[in-house]
């Protein structure tokens, strides 16, 4: 196979053929860069899961809603599924890592319980925490050791040290406590000081922050802005000079812009708001085909309109399949007062059928506007258009036909927004020179505006999450709460990122994963490696079970067993090879909030709670299969 | 390389080992009854006379079934018979070994549970065939007639559903969600559908995750909450699970009653503080001590009880009236 | 000129009873390839076994610089500046090809706990220094296991140069390859020579050592044929030496006959 791929030139997918230059410097694009990330499909899915259950049931996308599948992720599955999926990446398992959860838990509430005679250490917290930490490396340390020695797969050697916790849970909280419940993280003496620590709350309804809307609107608009001008900065040639012209261009269209937003933000008619979409619209055409003109080469030849007759019969299917859902949608009663019981009644039907019409359509035509991208520069044009003005369709059908209000308003606005992005991105891409060669300064000013372009998103949104208004409480809604939990997953999670991309150790791991005799061939010292690997995921289980422990106070010996494939499940849905040597930290994170949003997403919506593992089970075998896809076809990209 | 492998497997075996023993044995001091330290087998028997019964059941050892083991353990050393308590954690396959392994040794009389009770009313059917005593405990009380039992000691839980059921309608709730920590239990099942039976107003079952993890069952409950604002009861088929319902309650300001199921010192302390309205006891204590006390009778006296009925252990209720007197009893290990 | 930058002289190795090898003498000069041919069960892995460490020989003296020397340890072999690149490469497939260059001495920044790799310093070095050997990798960000076979090798010989190797031994580098992919193997083994290596070229195919070769030593089962100077020896003579002479001249005969 190694053979082939080097006596053939770069296949020509879309965008990458070089012209000129060393044929063998292809270049690849933006998108091909992202597509080959191992965590990329779980962002789709996780995307597509949020929207599914946002679009069926009342209570998902609230702020209560949000909280209740972060919370899971941040209090039991998010940081262990970080720590298997670096396990695994380093090619081995624990399955010891659930049953290891609640042993610290249990640790850490026991050295501090007072319970007279029949034991408890009536300790202070530090040194329980202490005391646990040891302790946890320790059983992290006895498995990479054990592994290392004896030469038997961590499988095995993990699957014992499960059941001697077990065991040990079981046996010592009998004999201690006479319980198989211990109890409580308050006795100790200095709990009150380590609580905030670990358990500090955050009730929204009693922080109350006007201007809240505020930031929440501005602050994604600002990022999603930045987005778009990012992947531009990715995609286009650079001028040698920029172009003052378009500076002021995209200024203008800037300011017409958020004069658009605010026009939107003063007005409720139906008219105001028609006319707002159209400034705001326009703002957005000026301005970014202003900041290219400021900042790219100008495309000399435009070519002509040239499209084959698969590209013609895929545009007129899609937009035939788009009109044919619509129109289902539209002809089947929707105002059936009934509730919507997914997927068994006249509704549900009425939602795939439609749904997938309309989907599949999109598809085809956003493979025609892909095709376009290598033809020429009037035919992208016109391909993309012809993408966005079927988004266009879709939109206006979700205006006309939904009784949901949410859907009328946010789904309705995504859609015309997505439209016109994409109509946009048409025309500059139609007109500016793309970038065929690597420019490691445009690289980096694109990636770290992406960067501040997605951290600006997500504020917005954490300020929807966190501060409540006015309107909200007198409207009465509920008390929600999140917890400092939430910080202790961002900063396991972003360390073990950091790690992985960026110090000796991850790149360690990723060689003891991938090919471990090679790896100390050349001198890495793999038993080390992998051992210190173990106390990377028993380090996370203690961290895990002192969360848990300061949460409920009370520990349960059962608690955690059988958690350890939900970790697996989420590293393996978050994009890691089963096998080793390949995967991504984030990716075991998103892989987490897969999982968890199903939990909450079913109870939201109110089916019935049977439907979760049939859940769970379709999201790991489409995960795998998608995963596997995307990985070959980032090997064949990078070639 | 190798010897220093072996001494650390010697060792983990050595802490197995003394950790499996340290639980059995333990159990038997706490009960507070049996003085000598018989626990040193893997095997626990309470030291007793000529007589021996074996309990065999599908205990895991958890909370629950240590209190089971205390009364036959207590039953045991009252009589001065002895007791071979044989834990199946769910297996039935491993307690149809065992029940056929107590008969062949000519047990005096058996004790078991029915989880299962296809695989499991053939052996013990086998077992009255020869001449053996048996009563089933906890779950079988479909079937021990049909076995040719003396009686079933429990709870059924239908019951004890029907008398959670009387209690949400004498607190008022109109709607109640009977939350599950296991999906496709029976017993779970028929807890919820007495519940149902009693109960005047709506019921909507539901599982909500696994006791193993509290932080999804309360965010799974919350979400439950949220989206139907209807609900002003949550009957918690479990205790753990009650007390992920009491959180998620809590976090969003409802006012909801709660019940419960079984007990653990926090779903005691809470009902004592007034946030849960009760849990249902079944008195499982009974059923390891009746069990033996029946089985003695019979075997030395010719005694029979409950006329062919089972005699109920449960559902008792522990209220804020009474949950002082039963933590107390609790810390024993009795309740 | 001075002394071989390696020399072996008499090297012996029973394992028990059986004899690996008896009475090899050889030497490589900086800056030149020596050939070790052979045919399979010849004594090469023996014979590479003992120059990186692995075995020691039982008889017989290594001389580096004309020093005698012992290798007791792979490690020891690697210190003294002798890299060996064995035929199932070092490399692990799924990483970059620069982390793959870099792995076990990543150059770091900052000071411990908190050190990083410096990715910019690893990226160029690891592009020079391909680029030094004539490989063009358009990428180093692009998985080692989409590289040809030939490629791989050479990203293997690369490193081994960097990281201070006087002495590579490369073990069958060509036998896994086709004929295109060998000849890019060979210009590598060319390109490390001209950067003043000595290079051990351990092969089957004396079509493949004639060309890069300066010096040449035959083994057959176990023992030395005889060392040769490039200029003592022609093409014809190797591939006829190397197949076992006069048995050879046999094959033909009773292969017709049939």
């Amino acid at each position: 196979m190694t053979d082939a791929a080097a006596s053939l030139p770069v296949d020509g997918s879309a965008g990458t053929a070089a012209n000129g230059d060393d044929e063998r410097l292809a270049y690849r694009s933006i998108f091909q860069r992202l597509f080959i990330r191992p965590e990329v499909g779980a962002v789709i899915g996780a995307i597509g899961v949020w929207t599914f259950f946002w679009a069926v049931s009342g209570t998902f996308g609230t702020a209560g809603g949000s909280w209740g599948w972060i919370d899971i992720v941040a209090s039991s599955l998010g940081i262990m599924a970080v720590a298997v999926s670096v396990l695994m990446i380093g090619g081995e398992f624990d399955l010891s890592s659930g049953a290891m959860t609640g042993a610290m838990a249990m640790l850490t509430v026991f050295i501090v319980k007072e319970t007279g005679e029949l034991g408890g250490l009536g300790l202070p917290m530090s040194v329980s925490l202490l005391l646990g930490l040891a302790v946890a490396l320790g059983i992290g340390w006895l498995n990479g050791t054990m592994v290392e020695r004896t030469g038997q797969p961590s499988f095995i050697i993990t699957l014992a040290t499960f059941f001697s916790l077990k065991g040990l849970k079981l046996g010592l909280a009998n004999r201690f406590v006479g319980q198989i419940q211990v109890a409580s993280t308050e006795e100790a003496s200095d709990y009150d000081f380590w609580r905030p620590i670990f358990a500090g709350e955050w009730e929204r309804n009693t922080h109350q922050f006007e201007a809240r809307d505020f930031f929440y609107t501005s602050l994604p608009l600002l990022g999603f802005t930045i987005l778009v001008l990012a992947v531009a900065e990715l995609w286009f040639n650079r001028r040698s000079t920029p172009n003052p012209a378009g500076m002021i261009q995209f200024l203008v269209g800037l300011a017409v812009g958020v004069a658009g937003v605010g026009l939107m933000h003063g007005t409720d008619s139906t008219g105001g708001n028609a006319l707002s979409a159209a400034v705001i619209a326009v703002g957005v055409l000026v301005g970014l085909h202003g900041y290219c003109q400021w900042r790219f080469e100008p495309l000399t030849d435009r070519g002509t309109l040239q499209l084959d007759s698969t590209c013609r019969n895929r545009l007129l299917i899609g937009f035939g399949l788009v009109v044919v859902g619509g129109g289902i949608a539209m002809a089947i009663d929707s105002s059936s007062n009934a509730q919507f019981v997914f997927p068994f009644t006249v509704q549900g039907i009425r939602a795939i059928v439609s749904v997938a019409l309309m989907v599949t359509g999109l598809g085809l035509l956003a493979m025609v506007s892909q095709a376009a991208l290598s033809i020429n520069a009037a035919t992208k044009f016109v391909a993309t258009a012809a993408l966005a003005a079927g988004v266009l369709l879709v939109a206006a059908v979700v205006f006309l036909d939904s009784e949901s209000a949410k859907f009328r308003a946010s789904l309705f606005t995504i859609l015309l927004a997505v439209a016109l992005i994409v109509f946009a991105w048409g025309l500059v891409v139609s007109r500016f020179e793309e970038r065929r060669f690597v420019d490691r300064d445009a690289d980096r000013s694109g990636y770290i505006m992406m960067i501040i372009g997605l951290l600006s998103i997500l504020v917005g949104i954490a300020f929807r999450l966190l501060f409540v208004t006015e309107a909200e409480l007198l409207a009465g809604i509920p008390p929600t709460k999140t917890s400092v939990r939430v910080l202790w997953f961002l900063a396991f999670t972003s360390v073990m990122v950091w790690m992985l991309a960026r110090t000796k150790f991850g790149g360690w791991t990723f060689a003891v994963g991938g090919n471990k005799e090679a790896a100390r061939q050349v001198g890495v010292p793999a038993a080390r490696t992998k051992t210190q690997l173990f106390m990377i995921v028993s380090f996370a289980a203690w961290l895990v079970g002192v969360l848990v422990a300061f949460r409920i106070n009370s520990i349960q010996a059962n608690t955690g067993d059988g958690k350890e494939f939900e970790y697996i499940i989420a590293a393996v849905v978050g994009g890691c090879l089963l096998t080793g040597g390949y995967g991504s930290a984030g990716g075991g994170a998103i892989g987490a909030m897969i999982m968890a949003m199903p939990l909450i997403g079913i109870s939201a919506a109110r089916w019935n709670t049977d439907w979760r593992f049939l859940f769970l089970g379709v999201i790991l075998l489409v995960a795998v299969v998608s995963n596997r896809y995307l990985r070959l076809k980032a090997e064949a990209l990078r070639r | 390389m190798t010897k220093k492998f072996r001494w650390l497997a010697a060792l983990l075996a050595i802490v197995l080992f003394a950790a499996s023993c340290g639980d059995d044995s333990d159990t038997t001091d706490d009960a507070g009854d049996a003085g000598d330290s018989a626990g040193d087998e893997a095997v626990d028997q309470t030291q007793g006379g000529d007589l021996t019964f074996h309990i065999i059941t599908h205990s895991d050892d958890g909370p629950f079934w240590s209190v089971v083991k205390r009364g036959a353990d207590a039953a045991a050393a009252d009589l001065g018979v002895t007791v071979v308590w044989k834990p199946g954690v769910n297996d039935a396959n491993v307690m149809v070994q065992d029940i056929e392994a107590a008969v062949s040794e000519g047990t005096n009389g058996i004790g078991a549970s029915l989880p299962d009770p296809a695989a499991l009313v053939g052996p013990l059917q086998n077992a009255v065939a020869n001449g053996i005593p048996v009563i089933t405990l906890n779950s079988g009380s479909n079937d021990y007639q049909n076995i040719g039992a003396l009686t079933h000691v429990g709870q059924t839980e239908v019951v004890a559903g029907n008398g959670a059921g009387l209690r949400f309608n004498a607190a008022g709730a109109t709607k109640v969600l009977c939350a599950q920590q296991e999906q496709g239990n029976v017993g779970l099942t028929e807890r919820c559908e007495g519940l149902a039976e009693s109960f005047d107003g709506e019921v909507v079952t539901a599982f909500m995750g696994l006791d193993a993890d509290t932080a999804e069952q309360q965010n799974t409950i919350n979400a439950t909450l949220a989206a139907d604002p209807d609900i002003d009861g949550i009957l918690g088929v479990g205790p753990v699970i009650t007390m992920s319902a009491l959180r998620a309650a809590e976090d969003l300001g409802r006012d909801v009653t709660i019940g419960g199921f079984d007990m653990t010192p926090d779903l005691l302390a809470a009902i004592e503080a007034g946030d849960v309205a009760f849990t249902v006891d079944q008195q499982q204590y009974l059923q390891g001590y009746l069990t033996v006390l029946f089985l003695y009778l019979n075997v030395t006296n010719q005694n029979t009880v409950g006329g062919g009925l089972p005699v109920l252990t449960g559902p008792g209720f522990v209220t804020p009236d009474n949950a002082a007197a039963v933590v107390a009893l609790s810390e024993q290990g009795t309740r | 000129m001075s002394a071989p930058l390696l020399e072996l002289e008499d090297i012996s190795k029973y394992y028990g009873n059986i004899i690996a090898l008896t009475d090899v003498t050889t030497s490589v000069n900086a800056g030149e390839v020596t050939c070790v041919l052979g045919d399979n069960g010849a004594g090469k892995s023996t014979f590479i076994k003992i120059l990186s460490g692995v075995h020691q020989p039982t008889d017989g003296t290594v001389r580096m610089n004309g020093d005698e020397v012992t290798f007791a340890h792979p490690r020891q072999s690697l210190d003294a500046g002798i890299a060996t690149v064995y035929q199932d490469l070092a490399m692990v497939p799924l990483m970059s090809v620069w982390r793959n260059f870099w792995m076990g001495a990543e150059p770091t920044k900052g000071r411990w706990p908190i050190q990083w790799i410096d990715t910019k310093k690893a990226k160029a070095i690891a592009k020079d220094e391909l680029s030094k050997m004539g490989i063009d990798i358009r990428d180093t960000e692009q998985p080692v296991g989409t590289l040809s076979g030939g490629e791989r090798q050479s990203v293997a010989i690369a490193r081994a140069a960097y990281f201070g190797a006087k002495v590579l031994i490369l073990d069958e580098p060509t036998s896994a390859l086709g004929v295109k992919q060998s000849g890019v193997v060979l210009k590598y083994i060319k390109a490390a020579r001209d950067r003043g290596l000595g290079v051990i070229f351990i092969t089957h195919n004396p079509h493949h050592a004639y060309p890069v070769g300066d010096r040449f030593m035959i083994l057959n089962r176990g023992r030395s044929m005889g060392n040769f100077a490039k200029d003592e020896l022609s093409r014809a003579e190797l591939v006829r030496m190397m197949a076992g002479g006069a048995e050879l001249d046999q094959l033909p005969h009773e292969l017709e006959d049939d």
